[in-house]
């Protein structure tokens, strides 16, 4: 029994527990998300979330002390947004001869997206601390986290709007594209990378590849723009 | 994938310097992502490591964000309390979103390059 004790001992003090973890509760959440046929519900970040937050709780392990062991996968977050520009740059060219069009759409977008989350949680009395991560929440998540620590907001908060936002934004946004009449593949791609990122993309180019090359491309641009106006807004705001 | 990776993490580790010295309200990765951009632009090309690795990354980027997204597990009394306007919030701000946009794209372009 004490050797099983000091076992544990060492493990909750290493790393190694929380990455273990980590890595594990995804693999699960990816198997079910593959065996549901990817619905856009059984989203595998979700689930790995639920996982790792309800075997840290059976384990009473504190939030802090899981972050501790798990901070070496979150520090890569920082590396995948720089590689971001990879798919961006090969996007470019699906640019041409549009760029007014989706540069005012994306602003709009934008714009729609921060202002009418905002009023809406006003209008029903939220608080500072559940308004403040709805800010940056359709940005790529990995940018809206960076976002969310630039302005004072809930890092936390942030990433879970955010993932909730593309599940909503892949499930909804067949329905509101064909409610207001835009058929145009690289049309449709584009207004879901804008408001539901990185889910939203992957559901795109699901249904089609042009509509996913202008998701992904949206998802870059929105995410680049954010960074670049929303601590410069809220500062002057 | 280290000469990828490598390129990556020089990037990023000039967007961090450049977001300390001169921009420190915007967040270094997004400055490194705009560097290697502009990079790439100047290249003129990916090379076929460094696309392999950012392949990598965009397919498990999922994984990445876990680790933090778990924090949300502590406001869980606040977003309890406060359930019925984060989803009217989020749901309303994700149709109109979508809405404006793809009406905004229509009215300026049409049915241009409309799909099979």
């Amino acid at each position: 029994m004490t050797n099983v004790a000091q076992i544990w001992v060492y493990l909750s003090g290493s790393p190694l527990l929380a990455l273990a973890l980590t890595l594990w509760a995804y693999r699960i959440a990816l198997l079910i998300s593959a065996r549901l046929g990817g619905h856009p519900l059984a989203n595998p970040v979700a689930l790995a979330v639920a996982f790792v937050a309800l075997a840290i709780t059976a384990l009473g392990m504190p939030y802090a002390k899981y972050f501790e062991g798990a901070q070496f996968v979150h520090f890569l977050l920082g590396t995948a947004t720089v590689s971001l520009a990879v798919p961006i740059y090969q996007g470019l060219a699906a640019l041409r001869g549009k760029i007014a069009a989706l540069g005012i759409a994306l602003v709009a977008g934008g714009v729609t997206s921060i202002a009418s989350a905002v009023a809406v949680a006003r209008l029903l009395h939220a608080d500072r601390l559940i308004i403040g991560g709805l800010y940056a929440k359709s940005l790529t998540t990995p940018i809206a986290m960076g976002v969310a620590e630039r302005i004072g907001a809930s890092p936390s908060l942030t990433a879970a709007y955010a993932v909730t936002t593309g599940v909503l934004g892949a499930v909804l946004g067949r329905f509101v594209l064909n409610g207001v009449g835009c058929r145009a593949w690289w049309q449709r791609g584009f207004a879901i990378g804008v408001a539901a990122h990185g889910i939203g993309t992957s559901r795109a180019f699901a249904v089609h590849p042009e509509a996913g090359a202008y998701a992904s491309l949206a998802m870059g641009m929105h995410g680049v723009l954010g960074a670049v106006l929303l601590p410069w807004l809220i500062g002057n705001a | 994938m280290i000469p990828g990776l490598a390129e990556i993490l020089l990037f990023q580790g000039l967007g961090e310097l450049v977001s300390h010295l001169f921009a420190p309200a915007i967040p270094g990765p997004v400055i490194g992502l705009v560097l290697l951009l502009a990079f790439l632009c100047i290249r003129r090309g990916v090379d076929s490591d460094l696309a392999g690795v950012a392949a990598a990354f965009s397919r498990h980027l999922g994984l990445l964000f876990v680790p933090a997204a778990v924090g949300v597990v502590l406001l869980l009394p606040e977003l309890r309390a406060a359930w019925l306007a984060i989803a009217a919030a989020l749901i309303t701000s994700v149709v109109l979103t979508i809405g404006v946009t793809g009406l905004l794209l229509h009215g300026l372009a049409g049915d241009a390059g409309k799909g099979d």
